[in-house]
């Protein structure tokens, strides 16, 4: 007992001193900063992203960054009250979403904020059938739906989980109007519930992801559990820069024939809707311009590195990093898309 | 028959149902209460003065005052040295150390010094575990 | 898997150190297991996978475990789901029998911890199937029994049940949040405090408030009174430990750890519920239902091997569906992926020597658990010999650290803290009682996302008697609780009345 507390406290102290920063501090950049991301959880893909990217930066710039999961609402109200830039704000394309579907504690990010630079993209978001599904493909489901057939997909409303429903009735209704009345919400909560809600015979399509869904479409077809991908909406672009290897029992170019332009679903007739869940950074509108600076400068240092590519492909992120002028542009331009989709269906 | 159980509910206002359900069950159960127990509830004045005057004014309402100063100086002070914890560790060691004289009996120098130094100890190693070791936010 | 190569001192050094870890976690008042894999995650990046398991089990297994110790000595739960050991544990610390008390909660941890690892072990697999079976409906049916023993809990029924549902009501407060598949409207909030509630209260803060500074506030009205002394504290020869204790106890300890696992095997339905559960089971099935609450050991063996069953249950759905089964096995997935393993209904099989160092893990830490607890008892005991005003003062600082870091820092939950630590005070002044107010509190968001879905879903109010079989023996055992708990208070009654009678009688 009294040599395993020692030693502990020993392995606790010498954890201690490692995390002291080695380096000078950038000199623009306050000593201590408190990175807030818009999840709850610390075993979700935000506080993935959130960590390894604060690693990387902090020993770039010789400052310590915490990573703290306190959720969207909170996120935003400690970014809003910190005009000294101590606060930063790690988050992901819910950010704008949230206040586009109007969900209630969801600001818009800017407008009040600055949008930084973007970092990496999660390319996993995915939609699933049950294997014995009489849907084999998007194109099954949009021709049932303009058949008249009622189509119920199970998402997390007011977000990522909802934006790709909401590109499957658009294109719906670009095929034949009206049968987007036929693709239906069975709103619900984490994967648990999503994939609940097809073994229970609740929804025809779920929501889902590579990372979380892979092992279930490598199930027999006589398993009650086993799905079917049918449509990643990810663009070809990033899935091209993902492991070769894939995921599980999906390779790379498995990926690839789930999504766009293999698998379309059209955003006006011509082009495919696509969504790639970006993580980016935002900050206090009152921050000083230096400090992003800097941010950006070390951020530019450790993408340039392959260690930070490498760790973050590992966890299947794939690297995305443009400065903040670009990023944010970039953002803007991807919201207001989405807010033409949506708004078209409201 | 079976249609007299038919529910359907509206999404949009499907955070109201289960609220307006409890709030129904508390005024019914209410209700019963206030009917059942209305001798005692007549004599709650009487039950409320015989509390203050019992009670141990200066140290419960010490205790509330303590705390509630302790919970609005930490935030400020911490926002002197942001991210650092410090905020916490300079309102802590006061507060340790004017409740335990709150709580003591004898108030001697000497059955102080004990009190004193977990005061100075305790707010010191909690507030280093947390922010070096465990990388935890502390005001 | 032909040598257990991932066995090295290594392995072995951090299952004892995250168990220790995990253990003086738990016993913070404030502090959980989540948060204490929480805080350890960013660590097993380095470790690896087998190493990094290893600590982080070591710490879920440790932080369920310690919080017996603040429940049993000073009332106040550890963790969310020590809030049931308190009921008996205190009182039994009150009379000082802490000793006896702990002891009998270490060996029902571990008890818990063992069968519901061997569950894991040998029926994973078909668990996960049988989990899949639970829709919306089930798992209401089941919050909805763990309710009932608001009713069993109460001193007063009337004022018990009020109490319960006004912890529903209260846990309300704000969001119906998407995140659980709600709308993300607010309701019930008071105009103006929208910036503060939006989220509601959080179920920590709250349990701290209750438990922990509304003891410290009745303690100071009434003066701090000195409390028990070393020689008040019946050590050695006076609570002589007996295994007798356990005698008639072996279907209370098997129920339970079943009960624990079986919740952590659900999904959503959440840790606490688990010994809540178990202990509305036992006091349900016991001869002399009135004396739990009172210092009954069987409370504390429910209780206990409970949560501890949980520990096993909880890693089913994970490496059998990839889904966790409570809060803290929702962070080990986050282990995983930073070493790029998938978990999902391929894992056992695609690795093999992880899941047995897993389980060796497991195995390990409740033993590491027991031992560590067991041989400390006689000094942890002594804690309530601590004078008042060193160990007061201390504890609400703890209090506050575990409201604040809770949720990765957020001001309003220390403000909770207090707020329900004055609310503490006065509920016993009004004779609100504060076990069904917590028990409300913690399954109120369940019970209504589950009722609101299942009617979403099936439209009809029938489908909670039609759904399956498994409805049909949940309504047995719902039933079952709500007469036991009214034969109860009949019996409570006719007996007060027997007594005034030959009060009355000269």
């Amino acid at each position: 007992m009294k040599l395993n507390r020692r030693t502990v406290m020993a392995a606790a102290a010498s954890v201690a001193i490692l995390a002291q920063p080695m380096m000078a501090a950038a000199q623009d950049l306050p000593r201590n900063v408190r990175m807030v991301i818009g999840s709850t959880s610390t075993g979700g893909d935000t506080y993935q992203a959130a960590s390894i990217v604060a690693d990387a930066l902090s020993k770039q710039l010789g400052i310590n960054i915490k990573v703290d999961a306190v959720g969207p609402s909170e996120g935003f109200k400690a970014l809003g009250r910190d005009k000294r830039g101590t606060t930063i704000m790690l988050f992901h394309d819910h950010a704008y979403l949230g206040n586009l579907y109007g969900i209630a504690g969801n600001p818009d990010p800017f407008d009040g904020y600055l949008v930084g630079p973007t970092l990496t993209i999660n390319p996993g978001n995915a939609y699933l059938v049950a294997k014995n599904s009489p849907y084999q493909t998007m194109d099954d489901i949009l021709t049932a739906a303009a058949n008249g057939e009622r189509i119920r997909v199970a998402i997390q409303p007011g977000g990522v989980s909802e934006i790709g429903f909401t590109a499957m009735r658009n294109a719906a209704r670009v095929r034949a109007p009206g049968s987007e009345e036929n693709i239906v919400p069975v709103n619900t909560g984490s994967q648990a519930d999503k994939n609940q809600a097809m073994f229970d015979g609740l929804a025809d399509v779920i929501n889902g992801s590579i990372q979380a869904n892979e092992q279930f479409t490598a199930l027999p077809e006589n398993d009650q559990k086993a799905m079917r991908f049918v449509w990643l909406t990810a663009t070809p672009e990033t899935l091209q820069k993902s492991p070769e290897a894939g995921m599980g029992a999906l390779s790379r170019d498995d990926m690839l024939q789930y999504a766009s332009p293999q698998t379309s679903v059209t955003l006006d007739g011509t082009t495919d809707f696509t969504f790639d869940k970006e993580f980016f950074l935002i900050y206090n509108k009152d921050m000083k311009p230096e400090m992003m600076q800097a941010i950006d400068e070390g951020l530019a240092a450790v993408f340039a590195q392959d260690e930070l590519n490498a760790r973050l492909l590992e966890a299947f992120f794939i690297p995305d990093f443009q400065p903040m002028a670009e990023g944010s542009a970039h953002l803007m331009k991807k919201r207001d898309t989405y807010r033409e989709v949506i708004d078209a269906l409201k | 028959m079976a249609d007299l159980f038919k529910v359907s509910i509206d999404f949009e206002t499907s955070h109201l149902i289960f609220p307006r359900l409890i709030i129904a069950i508390l005024l019914v159960l209410g209700t019963i209460i206030v009917i059942r127990n209305r001798q005692a509830i007549a004599g709650s004045g009487a039950m409320w003065a015989e509390t203050l005057r019992r009670m141990d004014k200066p140290r419960f309402l010490g205790t509330i005052a303590l705390t509630v100063i302790y919970f609005l100086l930490m935030v400020p002070v911490g926002d002197i040295w942001p991210n650092t914890g410090l905020g916490f560790l300079i309102c802590s060691i006061p507060f340790v150390a004017l409740i335990g004289v709150l709580y003591m009996h004898e108030r001697s120098l000497r059955s102080m010094i004990p009190m004193l130094i977990v005061a100075v100890v305790a707010p010191a190693i909690v507030w280093w575990l947390f922010t070096y070791v465990f990388a935890l936010t502390l005001p | 898997m032909p040598i257990l190569e991932f066995l090295t001192p290594m392995y072995v050094f951090l299952i004892l150190a995250g168990t220790l870890v995990g253990i003086i976690f738990g016993a913070i008042p404030g502090m959980t297991a989540t948060m204490a894999v929480a805080v350890c995650l960013p660590l097993t990046y380095s470790l690896g996978l087998d190493n990094g398991l290893a600590l982080l089990l070591g710490l879920y297994v440790g932080g369920i475990s310690g919080g017996l110790v603040p429940a049993i000595l000073l009332g106040i739960p550890g963790t969310p789901s020590s809030i049931t050991t308190t009921f008996d544990g205190y009182p039994m610390a009150q009379r000082g029998e802490g000793e006896k008390a702990l002891r009998i909660g270490i060996v029902s941890s571990l008890v818990g911890g063992l069968i519901s690892l061997a569950a894991l072990f040998f029926f994973a697999p078909a668990l996960a199937e049988f989990a899949i079976k639970f829709s919306y409906v089930e798992k209401f049916l089941i919050i909805f029994f763990a309710l009932t023993v608001m009713a069993a809990l109460s001193e007063d029924m009337l004022l018990g049940i009020f109490s319960g549902f006004l912890g529903i009501f209260i846990s309300l407060i704000g969001v119906y949040d998407v995140t659980d598949g709600g709308n993300g409207e607010y309701r019930l909030i008071p105009p103006g405090l929208e910036y503060w509630l939006d989220y509601g209260f959080s179920l920590l803060p709250v349990l701290i408030g209750l438990f922990g500074l509304a003891t410290i506030l009745e303690a100071a009205e009434v003066g701090m009174p000195k409390g028990q002394s070393l020689k008040d504290i019946k050590v050695g020869a006076h609570s002589r430990f007996s295994w007798g204790v356990f005698k008639g106890q072996v279907t209370n300890l098997v129920r339970s750890s079943g009960i624990g696992t079986f919740v952590g095997i659900l999904p959503g339905v959440g840790g606490s519920a688990a010994s809540i559960l178990s202990y509305t089971a036992a006091k349900t099935s016991s001869k002399n239902p009135e004396s739990f609450g009172k210092g009954n050991p069987a409370g504390i063996i429910a209780s206990e091997s409970g949560n501890n069953g949980l520990t096993g249950g909880a890693m089913v759905p994970l490496l059998s569906l990839g889904i966790p089964g409570d809060a803290t096995t929702a962070l080990l997935i986050g282990a995983f992926t930073l070493q790029g393993v998938q978990v999902g209904p391929l894992f056992i099989g695609n690795n093999p020597a992880t899941w047995d160092s897993m389980i060796i893990a497991m195995l390990l830490a409740n033993i590491a658990m027991f031992i560590m607890m067991y041989f400390a008892i006689r000094w942890l005991a002594m804690v309530v010999a601590v004078p008042k005003h060193i160990l007061f003062p201390v504890i609400l600082m703890m209090c506050v650290i575990g409201a604040y870091t809770i949720n990765y820092g957020i001001m309003f939950d220390v403000w909770t803290l207090l707020i329900f630590g004055i609310f503490g005070w006065l509920a016993t002044k009004l004779r609100l009682e504060v076990a069904p107010f917590i028990i409300g509190f913690i399954l109120g968001p369940s019970a209504e996302i589950y009722f609101i879905k299942s009617l979403e879903s099936f439209g009809t109010l029938t489908i909670f008697f039609t759904k399956s079989w498994i409805a049909m023996l949940l309504w047995a055992l719902i039933l079952g609780s709500v007469i036991g708990s009214i034969m109860l208070a009949r019996r409570k009654a006719a007996l007060e009345l027997a007594q005034a009678q030959a009060q009355a009688e000269p």
